[in-house]
């Protein structure tokens, strides 16, 4: 499957900005010390909409994945299949994403991953979890 | 006594491939036949809950299109997938108040154009996404059937549940359709055809999903004492429930585990008064196969982790100890929403499903399931009054 073409949105910009320079950045809530997905508005725990931007390690670990495939083109040739899934930042969020480098045997609840961001020439990064071995 | 209700009508329209008329139309349609099937004239009404859907649906307007007068209760409800129990839940409760005395709920989509793929009706496409929520979509995850192959895996991750066991749902619920003259799908399948069928998004094949119908299917809800005296026989309201569990996606969350089913399920059962094992009949909510699974075990019908050889034993199908999706369901019948099974039950309620019958009615189940296993109703119904 294409990954399509990212544009700002103005509310998430700083996560845009952070993967430019290749580092992940997520929301934070200081009065709980709650880590958030980039998109949160609110604190769920304590309900302040007073939410900072934190740079997270990009540590991730799998917790569930599906791959998905295209619709064969006209003339029969098959879109190479893409794995997406629910990873588990080492700070506590789940974000929904998209795996590269990964081979289906090596799959499972707990494959530690890492963010890494890709640069394409028109719109903006996007951030793909690869898995990692220290 | 006094205070029970009853569904008295169920009009249900063509379903299926059905062109040419608007949702509006079609909930018109299914709302006069409702009243008929009850031996009621429209002007007898005196409620009328629309249910939303997504694109194109209609609204309380519709009351003008149906030329309804003086009403003492019309709104649009909105509960995803789980609506249909909703709706009959809060009719009920009016008529149970007295703030209305019957009360029509209707279901109307046209998502199927002719010349368009099922899979393009629902589908999200654009060349561009916006922002960090935008991302999800840009990378791929666009469709519902992306969102609940990942709860299907993390099933089959946790508790060793097999695209088989999924598959003996998908064999059941199409043999029930064999003999269902409605259904959209009736050629029998075999399990190597579910494991044949096309990938849609690993661990779900085509025949883990759902199919896509036009039509509107409503029902008709008053108090027993007055269904009683109506055209045909009473499906008694024994209980109802909802349940919302907002599963945050973050460490420790059971998502894609569990489902509204658990609070649901024991609300209306409790209120009822049955327990799982009082169950004779199940209408689940069917979007996709794992739906049925999972809400087994939420329900409590098999422990947690069970259900996948649960339903590979056959308690499903015709002849097993828990016919489920009787009709053929919203996998092989028709996707007319909680409408879906919400009809079948009252046909089983009622004794009409001919061929497909049930051996024993006495205690329907029927469940709704909406977002991505986060909202869920749940109904009970009988042909015998509450507590008789
Ligand atoms: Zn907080």
């Amino acid at each position: 499957m294409d990954i399509g073409v990212l544009r700002r949105d103005g509310r998430t910009d700083p996560f845009f900005d952070g993967a430019a320079a290749d580092r992940l950045v997520i929301k934070h809530c200081a009065s709980c010390d709650h880590r958030l997905t980039p998109d949160a508005g609110d604190c769920p725990d304590c309900g302040t909409t007073e939410l900072a931007w934190a740079d997270a390690s990009g540590a991730a670990s799998l917790v569930t994945w599906t791959v998905t495939h295209g619709r064969p083109a006209a003339d029969g040739t098959v879109p190479p299949p893409a794995f997406l899934a629910l990873v588990e930042l080492a700070e506590g969020p789940w974000l929904h994403a998209r795996l590269d480098g990964v081979e289906r045997a090596e799959l499972r609840e707990g494959l530690p991953l890492r963010a890494v961001f890709a640069h394409p020439d028109e719109g903006e990064p996007y951030m793909l979890f690869r898995p990692w071995t220290e | 006594m006094g205070d029970g209700t009853a569904i008295a009508g169920l009009g249900m329209t063509e379903l299926g491939k059905v062109y040419g008329r608007s949702p509006r139309r079609l909930a018109a349609d299914a709302v006069r036949l409702a009243a008929a099937d009850a031996g009621l004239a429209p002007g007898e009404l005196d409620g009328l809950i629309v249910s939303h859907g997504l694109g194109g649906s209609p609204g309380i307007e519709l009351a003008d299109a149906l030329g309804m007068r003086d009403l003492r209760l019309l709104t649009q409800m909105n509960s995803f997938g789980a609506t249909a129990g909703a709706m009959v839940a809060h009719a009920a409760m009016s008529v149970r108040s007295g703030a209305a005395s019957a009360v029509a709920c209707v279901f109307a989509d046209a998502p199927l154009k002719p010349k368009q793929s099922s899979g393009a009706a629902y589908h999200r496409d654009a060349r561009e996404w916006y922002g960090f929520g935008g991302m999800t979509a840009a990378l791929g995850l666009r469709s519902v059937n992306s969102f609940y192959a990942l709860a299907a895996q993390r099933h089959m991750a946790r508790y060793g549940t097999t695209s088989e066991q999924l598959g003996a749902i998908a064999v059941a619920t199409r043999e029930w359709a064999t003999r269902n003259p409605l259904a959209q799908m009736r050629d029998p399948i075999t399990l190597e055809d579910h494991q044949n069928s096309r990938w849609v998004a690993e661990p779900l094949h085509l025949l883990d999903c759902c199919l896509v119908s036009n039509g509107a299917i409503a029902v008709i809800v008053t108090s027993a004492e007055r269904a009683r005296d109506l055209a045909r026989p009473p499906v008694h309201l024994w209980g109802w429930g909802q349940g919302h569990p907002g599963l945050r996606k973050e460490r420790g969350s059971e998502w894609g585990l569990t489902t509204g089913a658990v609070a649901s399920g024991a609300t209306a059962m409790k209120m009822a008064g049955v327990t799982p094992s009082d169950v004779t009949v199940c209408e689940l909510y069917d979007c996709y196969t794992y739906t049925v699974l999972v809400s087994l075990e939420d329900y409590g019908f098999c422990a947690k982790g069970e259900g996948g050889a649960f339903a590979a034993s056959g308690a499903l199908g015709p002849g097993g100890s828990l016919p489920t999706n009787t009709g053929g369901g919203q996998l092989s019948a028709y996707y007319m929403w909680g409408m879906t099974p919400l009809s079948e039950a009252v046909i089983q309620a009622r004794g009409d499903g001919g061929e497909r019958q049930a051996p024993s009615n006495d205690v329907v189940l029927v469940s709704g399931n909406g977002g991505i296993l986060d909202h869920h109703s749940t109904l009970i119904v009988s042909p015998h009054p509450k507590g008789a």
